[in-house]
């Protein structure tokens, strides 16, 4: 009797536990899928329709060609070709346009939510696990670049991926290592600066060895030869190019105010200058933030050393390499920095004391819900790029005697994808997109006579400025100096149409002269070491 | 209430663990500090040559204390001789002032159980000279467990008076001494008493461990001090001879306090000045990390607040009146050490000063320097995050924020014992009530309360006047970071909103303290 009773006992304990750990697990469950909602609605209302960008305009016009031309342009560029290839076969299976383009970052990002919760929990509980989830749906850097055709949100999922197999590896000490390889070989060829992951991890590795199993060092190096050996084709391919030497993006030297800033921007996206200031100017509360994790008992556990590693290498070796090196210090090449950061916010919340914990999670979900908001409908938001209000407003005003200015001249392609109109447009410096080689620099001497030669036969000329490569302001100065000022219409920051009177008597004889650009789809392969070699991707 | 821990051989010992800090950390450290200074001293124009140079005094005296807690950390271990068959005769002191009976009986049935073969248990009365009403109740325990009562007739030096007393009517070769609320574990003497091996050893001394730790705010912030005491310090300072006694859970050996002269009278921390006489003589001193007596912490805020008092006082005052740097006999080790510790109390007038700093700039725009608020975090962040991860690790993750708060907010009372030795103000030796006060303690903290008015109304203020530039929401952030120090302080100095826990935890050693043990 007693036997039997002790029996169901147990079975109802059994029966129990196990309708708890479900019942837990679809609420969890349920949280993510209401999690990756709200991620699905912040891109439907703040985000999906946005004007294309110069940087996804560059993404879809490399990979609109075959497989092999993708691949061959996009070896012309700084980057490794996966993401361009999914993006190729997508736009095959599901049509082109800006929105359909867009949903594969957006698959991407809303994938890693579930992904973050997994390492979350499975470095620190349940409750850091869904607060780590939290913080990824609603994160303005993310939304960002989950809604932009670029390879950021891939390079983000590969990343949280690929750390949650590597810190299995140490913890299971068993097995794990064909996820492993797999995913750090896949995020090889999604972005270069995936190997500052690859390096956190030697790093970590070598100065925690005894955390890890037999053989470890024997397994990374097979891992890397693979890797080495499945990139050496493509390498092979950058170096026939001949464009590596070039592949280096044109960015200012960083200073110490960009390593705040990239913190500003991964945890609040990206906010007016005004507003940024504010946010970096309140870096004493990250030294109470610090002193509030002396917790008695509170250890730092490897995964949090981990953590730490795994956003602090990145950023400052990228920031050194800027500093003495060449500059690449740019906050979507350090995506990989990004999970690292939030799992660490993660584990440093949840070890506040609970009140503390509760309140500070609070405030850091609603300054990052706050960041969405702010940067997907303010018209100030430093990265917007309004290529579409300015094309179609071009499109509308500009007439056929007119000629449409585009400065920088590798801002042409966004304008390319919307602008319909009837004037013709050239760039400063003059530039033909069809010549291999990199874009001409500016050059003051011959200002005027490209300029003359562009606006010989044209009543008024509208000159749309964005992406200051630092000439820009000569170029105004040039013309102010020499026509008469029309008009002037910001369309989002750094981007101004200004409208001239030309007042020279037509000239059909110098349109020879420069080469015009007129509006194309159809460019060759040769361009994409132009604008490898001038813009900042 | 007694522990099992107490008189149960099964228990396992709780060793305060020594720091597990490397040597390149604490050279990283060094070469942060002194980088940061250099950035704030020399690479900032200054703004106002007042606030400047109070500034600069306040990081020079950051820099000794962190320099000082470095050289504390430097060494690991140093060997001592220990024979466990040594076991002279010892006479063990309780130290009574007019005490709860309940509490004296506790301390004496515990010293009854110590298993030694050779002690004899004293209840050392100072009832009567304190004008107590229960006076003779130590003598009904004493007489309920057959141990002896001295109790004295002629008042003076406090407790150090009372230990002087005992001795001059005891005769063994040492004397172990317990204030009234702290038990002896049954292995206190078996323990401690082998150092002794080393004829040079003048006094060992144990940790003060706070049973009732869990009970409140109060209770957790003073035990949570005393770990990075008892722990990182008091381990570091054995190893370079320089452990001092702590008025509890010690033994002398009567032939070294006699050559020191007994226990000073002349302080309120007799046992802190006494120490640094009997080390001036060329005496060894001893720390034995294991918790081998529990006590209790004060329970309420002002006994807490008369407590740190008396420390403050007593530890400024051997700055002042016998300044360990021109003592003679000491080494250069212990110089410093006892100048760390008594000057440690300085604090409070660089953390009061460094808390008006926002404020000043609130209402008068004033600043010490003027530097891009970006620079000074560039330099700063990390160093402070190193310190912050030294003292976790040098602590073994015991320290805490709440501690750190309450040695912050502490800065009203190292101050006002600061004025009193500078104005020649007699100290009164103040027993530590063991019994919880009840009552509304929000007068003691009135200055820091006062400090989150002014700062709520500055930053309005700034704001207002200046906008929300770098500068206000930079100051804005420092005010904030003080006023969530003061929290804990001003918490705990306001009436309870609810009762403290009644329940004792199943073990007062918890299982994360378990982990401690080495």
């Amino acid at each position: 009797m007693k036997t039997a009773l002790r029996t169901t006992d147990i079975a109802t304990t059994l029966d129990t536990e196990v309708r708890s750990s479900h019942a837990a697990a679809v609420r969890t469950a349920a949280l993510l899928v209401l999690f990756i909602g709200i991620a699905a609605v912040f891109s439907a209302v703040l985000f999906v329709n946005q004007s294309l960008r110069l940087d996804e305009s560059q993404s879809l016009w490399q990979s609109s060609r075959s497989v092999w031309g993708t691949i061959l342009i996009v070896s012309h560029d700084v980057h490794v070709p996966l993401y361009h290839l999914l993006l190729h076969f997508s736009e095959e299976l599901f049509g082109n346009g800006v929105p359909t383009d867009r949903m594969l970052s957006f698959i991407f990002f809303a994938a890693a939510i579930p992904v973050m919760y997994k390492i979350g929990s499975y470095a620190y509980g349940r409750s850091a696990g869904i607060f780590a989830a939290l913080i990824t749906a609603v994160s303005p850097f993310l939304n960002w670049y989950g809604n932009e055709t670029r390879m950021y949100s891939m390079l983000m999922f590969i990343t949280v991926l690929n750390q949650y197999y590597f810190i299995k590896i140490y913890r299971e000490r068993r097995g794990g290592w064909w996820w492993y390889g797999a995913t750090a070989l896949i995020g090889s060829f999604v972005h270069y600066f995936f190997a500052l992951v690859l390096l956190t991890q030697a790093l970590f590795y070598f100065t925690n060895k005894k955390l890890f199993p037999r053989h470890t060092l024997r397994n990374f190096f097979i891992v890397a030869a693979i890797i080495v050996i499945a990139m050496a084709p493509w390498f092979y391919l950058v170096k026939q190019s001949g464009t590596f030497a070039n592949s280096s993006p044109g960015l200012a030297k960083p200073t110490s105010i960009d390593i705040f800033n990239i913190f500003s921007q991964f945890l609040f996206g990206f906010q007016t200058d005004g507003l940024n200031t504010i946010i970096v100017a309140l870096w004493p509360l990250a030294m109470l933030f610090g002193f509030l994790l002396l917790q008695s008992r509170r250890e730092v556990s490897p995964e949090t050393a981990y953590f730490f590693m795994g956003f602090a290498i990145p950023i400052l070796g990228a920031y050194a390499v800027s500093v003495i090196w060449s500059p690449v210090f740019l906050a979507r090449y350090l995506t990989v920095a990004v999970p690292s950061l939030y799992l660490f916010v993660s584990w440093m919340l949840s070890a506040y004391p609970r009140a503390v914990s509760r309140a500070a999670k609070t405030a850091l979900v609603a300054a990052m819900v706050a960041g969405v908001l702010v940067q997907g409908v303010s018209a100030a938001t430093p990265v917007k790029e309004d290529y579409r209000d300015a094309s179609e407003y071009l499109t509308a005003n500009a007439e056929a005697s007119d000629i449409v200015i585009i400065s920088a001249p590798f801002t042409i392609y966004p304008v390319d994808y919307y602008y319909r109109g009837a004037a013709a447009i050239a760039t400063l410096p003059a530039w033909d997109r069809y010549v291999i080689g990199p874009i001409p620099a500016f050059s003051s001497s011959t200002l005027p006579a490209q300029t003359t030669s562009l606006t010989a036969n044209h009543d008024r000329a509208w000159i749309l400025f964005s992406y200051d490569q630092g000439y820009q302001k000569n170029i105004k100065d040039y013309f102010d100096r020499h026509f008469q000022l029309l008009d002037t219409k910001n369309f989002s920051p750094g981007m101004t149409l200004y409208l001239y009177q030309i007042r020279q008597a037509p000239n059909l004889g110098s349109l020879l002269q420069v080469p015009i650009q007129i509006t194309s789809s159809t460019a060759t392969s040769s361009l994409s070491t132009a604008i490898a070699s001038s813009t900042a991707r | 209430m007694i522990l099992d821990t107490q008189d149960n051989p099964e228990r396992e010992p709780l060793v305060l663990p020594r720091n597990e800090i490397g040597h390149q950390a604490i050279l990283l450290n060094i070469v942060m500090a002194l980088a940061y200074f250099f950035v704030i001293a020399f690479l900032f124009p200054v703004d106002s040559r007042i606030l400047f140079a109070i500034l600069i005094l306040g990081e020079l005296f950051h820099l000794w204390q962190i320099f000082t807690y470095l050289h504390t950390l430097w060494r690991k271990e140093r060997p001592h001789a220990f024979n466990p068959e040594f076991q002279p005769g010892v006479d063990v002191f309780i130290t009574v002032a007019g005490e709860p009976e309940e509490v004296i009986e506790e301390t004496v049935r515990a010293a009854t159980g110590m298993q030694y073969p050779n002690f004899t248990v004293h209840i050392l009365n100072d009832g009567l000279v304190a004008g107590k009403a229960n006076w003779r109740e130590p003598r009904q325990v004493a007489k309920k467990y057959g141990v002896d009562c001295i109790t004295r007739t002629m008042p003076g030096g406090a407790k150090a008076g009372n230990i002087n007393h005992a001795l001059a009517e005891t005769h063994e070769p040492f004397a172990a001494v317990f204030d009234v609320d702290h038990a002896p574990h049954y292995d206190f003497l078996t323990k401690m008493m082998g150092y002794f091996i080393d004829p040079k050893v003048g006094f060992t001394q144990s940790p003060q461990y706070y049973r009732n730790h869990w009970m409140s705010g109060i209770t957790g912030g003073a035990w949570e001090q005393q770990e990075l005491f008892f722990g990182a310090i008091c381990r570091g300072k054995d190893t370079m001879n320089a452990a001092f006694m702590c008025g509890t859970n010690m033994v002398i050996r009567r032939s070294a306090l006699l050559e020191a002269g007994g226990m000073h009278e002349t302080s309120i921390t007799e046992d802190f000045l006494t120490s640094l006489f009997i080390h001036a003589r060329g005496w060894k001193s001893v720390y034995v990390p294991e918790v081998l007596a529990e006590g209790l912490a004060p329970e309420d805020f002002r006994s807490y607040y008369s407590q740190q008092s008396r420390w403050a006082r007593g530890s400024l005052e051997m700055v002042f009146r016998y300044n360990p740097l021109f003592k003679k006999g000491l080494t250069f080790s212990q110089r410093i050490q006892y100048l760390a510790s008594s000057s440690y109390y300085l604090s409070g007038a660089v953390v009061f000063v460094n808390a008006l700093f926002p404020l000043i700039f609130f209402y008068t725009g004033l600043e010490p320097f003027r530097a891009s608020t970006m620079a000074l975090a560039t330099i700063f962040l990390p160093y402070i995050f190193l310190v912050i991860y030294t003292l976790q690790k040098s602590t073994n993750f015991s320290y805490t924020f709440r501690a750190l708060g309450l040695s912050m907010s502490a800065f009203p009372i190292q101050m006002k014992a600061f004025v009193q030795i500078l104005s020649g103000k007699k100290a009164k030796f103040v027993v530590t009530s063991k019994r919880k006060l009840s009552g509304n303690f929000a007068h003691l903290a009135a200055p820091h309360i006062l400090y989150v008015a002014a700062a709520m109304i500055g930053m309005s203020y700034a704001v207002w006047h200046q906008g929300f530039t770098a500068s206000v929401v930079d100051n804005i952030a420092w005010a904030l970071f003080n006023i969530a120090a003061f929290t804990p302080f001003i918490m705990a100095a306001l009436p309870a909103a609810r009762p403290s826990r009644a329940i004792e935890p199943a073990t007062a050693i918890q299982p994360a303290e378990k982990q401690a043990i080495s």
